[in-house]
């Protein structure tokens, strides 16, 4: 993907990232926790402009949860309202491979699920593994259950990862990655850095753009303007502006499906997204 | 039984939705050291969960008891 498929105005793949596993409504009391409020969410995201949902699951605290059951409701509570294309989360700091597992196993499998390309840290002490092990063998139960997986490159190092496991595996055309900027471990936030990233990935790899926090509206925004994809939401960007908390995801997909057409690239509908993904 | 964090108590939190109503809302992980609602994740560190232990693990627990604070990182959402 490159300036030429924003020239030729391809459609825009806007994934809605709700929940994620760190910060809850103690962060933004906007952000969705229960399967019910998922599934409004979701639907809501979908009418401004979304085509795939990321989705984490969480106890009634508001805690993570892995549980595949949990999963199953949020899953439900999603497909009775959308036509969304279904992205599970199989990240999970700390967590153990089997937990994280859980997301996999719901009836029916969701159509995509995220994988993580390689190590990053949290806090003082948490590190979420990814070993190489760990990420063949998320891979080859996602492909066991016919299930497309996304990518997460944190920082450009994962991009030798995601060369790699081409190399292990035989993932199926296009290959859809994740570039993630931000603090930590991520990738510093920085146009050159989204740039350098872009060409460094495979021959025909798809990208989809996600800036935390006040990165995400500029870095997707170039996302857009390079032809690839953009992620955006409460579980990665809790405000809308400066000292200001979003309302809701939707807000927030909102402005990317128009900031997108105002662009000159419409938000592709999930059935154009299934066909972008060779889902 | 997980070693639970000390400073741990789960209390109401205000303004629980948008439209204020918290009504059905759970009590979540409050951190008496922090003074603050906690993290999700910190909250499996707080309980012990997935062999995580506040002692070793949680700089705020660190920084309360006085003790060394060893490693520092910090990382931001979107697990």
């Amino acid at each position: 993907m490159a300036y030429d498929d924003y020239l030729d105005g391809e459609k825009v793949i806007v994934t809605a990232a709700l929940t994620g596993g760190v910060h809850g409504k103690e962060a933004n009391p906007n952000l969705p926790e229960t399967p019910e409020e998922i599934g409004e969410a979701a639907a809501e995201c979908e009418a401004a402009g979304a085509a795939v949902v990321h989705l984490h699951a969480r106890r009634d605290s508001g805690e993570r949860s892995f549980d595949r059951d949990r999963f199953q409701a949020i899953t439900e509570a999603v497909r009775s309202r959308t036509n969304l294309v279904i992205q599970h989360s199989t990240g999970g700091t700390g967590a153990t491979l089997e937990a994280r597992r859980q997301s996999l196993r719901t009836d029916p499998a969701p159509e995509m699920a995220s994988l993580d390309m390689g190590p990053l840290n949290r806090y003082r002490h948490l590190t979420s593994e990814n070993t190489r092990g760990m990420v063949d063998s998320l891979y080859d139960e996602m492909v066991e259950r016919g299930i497309k997986p996304e990518l997460e490159v944190f920082n450009d190092g994962h991009l030798n990862e995601v060369a790699a496991l081409l190399d292990r595996r035989d993932l199926a055309d296009p290959v859809y990655t994740t570039l993630i900027f931000g603090g930590g471990t991520t990738s510093p936030p920085s146009p050159r850095n989204l740039l350098n990233a872009t060409e460094n990935l495979p021959e025909g790899a798809l990208f989809n753009t996600l800036g935390f926090g006040r990165h995400q509206l500029p870095l997707t925004t170039m996302g857009i303007l390079l032809g690839g994809h953009v992620r955006v939401g409460l579980e990665d960007n809790v405000y809308y502006g400066p000292d200001q908390l979003a309302e809701s995801n939707a807000q927030l997909v909102a402005r990317t499906a128009g900031l997108a057409e105002t662009l000159g690239r419409e938000p592709a509908t999930p059935d154009e997204a299934r066909d972008i993904l060779g889902l | 039984m997980p070693d639970v964090c000390p400073y741990l108590e789960y209390r109401q939190l205000e303004a629980e939705t948008e439209s204020g109503d918290a009504a059905d809302a759970q009590p979540r992980a409050y951190c008496n050291a922090a003074e603050e609602f906690v993290q999700a994740m910190r909250a499996d560190i707080c309980n012990g969960r997935y062999g995580l232990d506040h002692e070793t693990d949680c700089e705020i627990y660190r920084e309360a008891e006085g003790l060394p604070e060893g490693v520092e990182s910090e990382g931001g959402g979107g697990d």
